[in-house]
């Protein structure tokens, strides 16, 4: 009996450990986020509302973002479009070259696959300058449609957990689709894709979060088209311009706050699948 | 509602591993085929291959009388069952099984007619509604029936789809397909690793074991005439005994002895297939038997074993025991002795018992080649011959063939294997009384007393028992021997001449008819217009001579080997009577070695720098060059290395 009671007593303190341990962290990592929050409603406008106290707190901030003459409403839609445009794309490729790999025997099959890995370990703004060129010279610098065309060029290559999930599906399956006459594109589309619900919505969320939170490739390519901006670019010029930073110094916090009620949407609404994504892909990435 | 072909069939992958060799086998319409062996024996690798999920490396398979190697599985017409059911998880059940329909574009009603009739087959016509996941294993077996059924496929492959199933709902799934099978008078191959399902449910059973067929045959003969230990071995339940024994012939019965000297007697009959020289007490042979055909007996006559362990199954018990009676020697399986005993008998551990062998049920092994030593049909008889002169064997005297003098010189007395279809049935050379006659398929055995012994041969004469047989014997199939030395090995039916396999550009001529361009054939009127066209053309090469590969070769040659077939050197092999004379300067140039003449038929050993070549002649044949060729349709060819048959 004593046995039993002391090991009860040492699974409590561990727990408590762990516990205490786990409640640091996480307020670690909600103190920005509520100091965010807080800021965004601040009376102050300029830089002294990050260490003053506020008289009050008003939502003036958040209507000013969309007052007239307020180029954010702008940079928003620009955003969404390219992060959906960008998301459709990149999902369709990354499953078509997923599917590939993982069910296709042809040649050169596992040599594509570790030039992949080895051109993975490159950044993607090694490129920026020949892209930027690239773009000038067929004419789409500056425009949103060169900005998606830089999101998407490179999206078949992150196939990687994709395929993992799909090695995970039994491929007896797809002989029996193939007995039963379906061709490849039939048994990607009618077996495998209804299967892989999660690994959809997985690389859906994460090729749409790719475009809406970078900052290099917009600042790249978009340079001082102000109307062309996406949000991060538009709302770090407003932290990065003198009189702006007096000025619309709080409107910056509000902003960010809205910026993430998209990613965190999609994310609570998928958030089931999201798990079994990741994980299930993890079984044999 | 389809026969099947399959013509050495191969399949090697790119490691070089063989996993199927040489696989042949003719199913008949409406069979029920069983693959069954140990995993990794190539059983579900040639299913697929029949399937078409496998490709086929080399060799023919026919569905019908349709050649499918390169057919897509949807084109071959049939319908395959997975082990693990295969069913789509995202449809329901009727969509499943419509899933291959609609694939065809059949109209929607045709479809719900076929599903309908196939759920109420399997009466499932509940379920109709439910996906795979809501179903149980055994009613996922019968949707993946379901979804075979509906396609109406001329042959059913089925791969151990009962393995996931439990033992209670195994057997009954088991009665359910052999009643499909009744019901949709359909070929069925089914794969099983379980002796019990291929033993129940096959019309004939395939035993395969590391890519090679070991035996085909009905399930009785499989358990009554195994043709080698693994087969015995894998057949029946609980595993047939193996024993180290030795054998002693006296007089009309045959002394078994065991490693620890314990023996029992059996009847020469029962054991008078077996090789005469095994029968000295000196050759260490495999004795199988199977555990019901051991009982325990009350009489101190039988051998005598130790009870190890008896388990109690209900019907029957089985005893477990050793042959050894020290404590000290360790238990090995050839020491361990099982045997089926009727239920409710009980034994002490350690008790003596007395076991009696059904001496009409034994089986023998050679010990290397661990083949039986009774076949049906005995592959050659031993006999002793004196030679001089004349040749005096099978108590007649006949003339010495000159092929043989050269083999026995200075020896008085030879051993002779004479094969079974040595035998010439007009022939007079020699007469013996026949003691039995067993009919075959094409052909009747029949047993002749030679002293205490007998000789058989295969004849399609009138013979009956007691009377005289007299024939003669083909001598180039004899093998003589002096004691345990080959003095001469019997002639082969083919020959085979190493080459290689070439290309090359060529001006053909060709002509105009109706418009379109034919190779000419040399048969046009004079007045035709000739045109010359290049084109590539295969041969196989043997010593600098080219022999016109036919095209259907040319294609299998190259699928198979790829580019490096014009770098390897291949094995071509002839039949002797595609082997012909041509004039001078036709076909390979052979020098004639010599003439050898075997009494009944003559051959000259040709030799073709180097390549030896043995063809039929003449007795007056006296040539010393001849040309040999050959047609390329009639050269198989074979792969060196691993020895595959290509085509």
């Amino acid at each position: 009996m004593a046995r039993v009671k002391s090991m009860k007593k040492k699974t409590k303190i561990q727990n408590t450990i762990i516990y205490i341990f786990l409640v640091l962290l996480s307020i670690i990592w909600l103190i920005p986020i509520a100091y965010i929050l807080f800021i965004s409603f601040h009376n102050d406008n300029s830089k002294g509302a990050m260490v003053t106290m506020p008289d009050y707190l008003t939502f003036q901030h958040y209507i000013n973002l969309f007052a007239k003459g307020s180029q954010y409403p702008q940079w928003f839609l620009n955003t969404l479009i390219v992060a959906l445009v960008t998301m459709v794309i990149n999902t369709f490729f990354v499953m078509a070259v997923a599917y590939t790999m993982s069910r296709l025997r042809f040649k050169s099959r596992k040599t594509l696959m570790s030039i992949n890995l080895i051109l993975g370990m490159f950044p993607g703004f090694m490129s920026m300058i020949a892209i930027y060129n690239i773009l000038k010279l067929v004419k789409l610098d500056q425009t949103l449609v060169g900005l998606t065309l830089c999101y998407t060029m490179t999206s078949g290559m992150g196939f990687y957990v994709a395929k993992g999930f799909f090695d995970t599906i039994s491929r007896s399956l797809d002989e029996a689709a193939r007995i039963d006459g379906a061709t490849n594109a039939q048994i990607f589309y009618k077996i495998i894709l209804p299967l892989s619900k999660p690994i959809i919505v997985y690389t859906l969320v994460q090729s749409f979060m790719g475009p809406w939170m970078d900052y290099i490739f917009c600042n790249v390519i978009l340079r001082n088209k102000s109307d062309q901006w996406t949000v991060a670019m538009g709302m770090y010029k407003w932290l990065n311009t003198q009189e702006k930073v007096n000025t619309q110094f709080v409107d910056f916090f509000a902003g960010s706050v809205l910026i993430s009620i998209p990613i965190m949407s999609v994310f609570l609404a998928t958030q089931k699948y999201y798990i079994a994504g990741v994980t299930g892909g993890a079984v044999k990435g | 509602m389809a026969s099947l072909k399959l013509s050495h069939i191969y399949k090697v992958y790119d490691n070089g591993h063989k996993a199927v060799n040489d696989f042949n086998i003719d199913i008949d319409d409406k069979e029920f085929i069983v693959f069954v062996g140990p995993s990794g024996c190539g059983k579900s690798t040639t299913l697929r291959m029949i399937a078409g999920l496998e490709e086929i490396t080399a060799g023919d398979l026919f569905i019908g009388d349709t050649l499918v190697n390169d057919m897509e599985p949807k084109d071959r017409d049939i319908a395959m069952v997975f082990q693990n059911y295969a069913l789509y998880p995202h449809m329901t059940v009727y969509d499943n099984m419509a899933f291959g329909l609609k694939n065809k574009h059949m109209p929607n009603d045709q479809i719900r007619d076929r599903v309908l009739e196939a759920a109420k087959i399997l009466d499932i016509e509940e379920y109709l509604d439910r996906k795979p996941k809501a179903m149980s294993g055994g009613q996922r077996q019968r949707v993946a029936l379901g979804r075979a059924i509906v396609r109406n496929p001329k042959v059913f492959l089925l791969d151990e789809p009962l393995s996931n199933l439990d033992a209670k709902l195994r057997a009954q799934m088991r009665t359910e397909i052999t009643k499909l099978h009744k019901k949709l008078q359909t070929t069925f191959i089914y794969v099983t690793h379980d002796q019990v399902e291929a033993m129940t449910m096959g019309t004939r059973i395939v035993v395969m074991k590391l890519g090679y067929v070991q035996q085909i045959d009905t399930p009785l003969n499989l358990y009554n005439k195994p043709r080698n230990k693994f087969v015995a071995g894998f057949i029946g339940t609980p595993q047939m005994n193996f024993f180290d024994v030795t054998l002693l012939r006296h007089g009309e019965q045959v002394t078994v002895t065991f490693d620890d000297g314990k023996k029992f007697e059996v009847p020469f009959e029962t054991v008078s297939k077996v090789h005469d020289h095994y029968l000295h007490g000196d050759k260490t042979v495999i004795l199988g038997i199977r555990p019901d055909h051991l009982c325990v007996t009350s009489e101190d006559t039988g051998i005598q074993a130790k009870v190890n362990v008896v388990e109690q199954l209900g019907n029957e018990s089985i005893l477990y025991g050793q042959l050894s009676l020290d404590e000290e020697v360790e238990l090995k399986s050839r020491n361990q002795i099982i045997i089926k005993i009727p239920s409710g008998v009980t034994y002490e551990l350690g008790q003596i018992v007395n076991v009696k062998v059904d001496t009409d049920k034994i089986h023998l092994f050679d010990k290397d080649s661990e083949l039986t030593l009774m076949e049906d049909v005995p592959e050659y008889t031993i006999v002793k011959a004196k030679v001089g002169k004349k040749m005096d064997m099978l108590g007649s005297k006949v003339k010495l063939p000159s092929a043989f003098v050269h083999a026995i010189e200075g020896l008085n007395e030879v051993s002779v294997h004479i094969p079974p279809d040595a035998c010439i049935d007009e022939g007079k050379d020699y007469s013996l009384p026949v003691h039995k006659v067993e009919e075959f398929k094409d052909f009747k055995l029949v047993t002749l007393v030679l002293g205490d012994r007998y000789l058989f041969l295969k004849t399609n004469k009138d013979v009956k028992e007691g009377e005289n047989f007299s024939f003669s014997l083909r001598n180039e199939k004899l093998r003589l021997l002096n004691g345990d030395e080959v003095l001469l090995e019997p002639v082969s039916e083919a020959e085979s001449l190493l080459g290689t396999f070439v290309k090359q550009k060529e001006k053909v001529p060709f002509v105009k008819v109706d418009g379109h361009y034919q190779e000419a054939t040399g048969e046009e009127p004079e007045d035709a217009k000739i045109t010359m066209k290049t084109r590539v053309k295969f041969y196989f090469e043997i010593e600098g001579v080219k022999f016109l590969s036919p095209m259907e070769k040319v294609v299998k040659i190259t699928t198979i080997e790829g580019p490096s077939c014009y770098k390897k050197t291949y094995k071509y092999v002839l039949d002797r009577k595609n082997i012909h004379f041509g004039e001078e300067g036709q076909g390979l140039h052979a020098n004639v070695k010599e003439v050898v003449d075997y009494g009944n038929i003559c051959f000259a050993r040709l030799d073709i720098n180097g390549q030896e070549l043995l063809v039929e002649v003449d007795p007056s044949f006296d040539k010393l060059e001849v040309n040999v060729y050959f047609d390329g349709n009639d050269a198989e060819v074979y792969q060196r290395e691993i020895d595959m048959r290509i085509c």
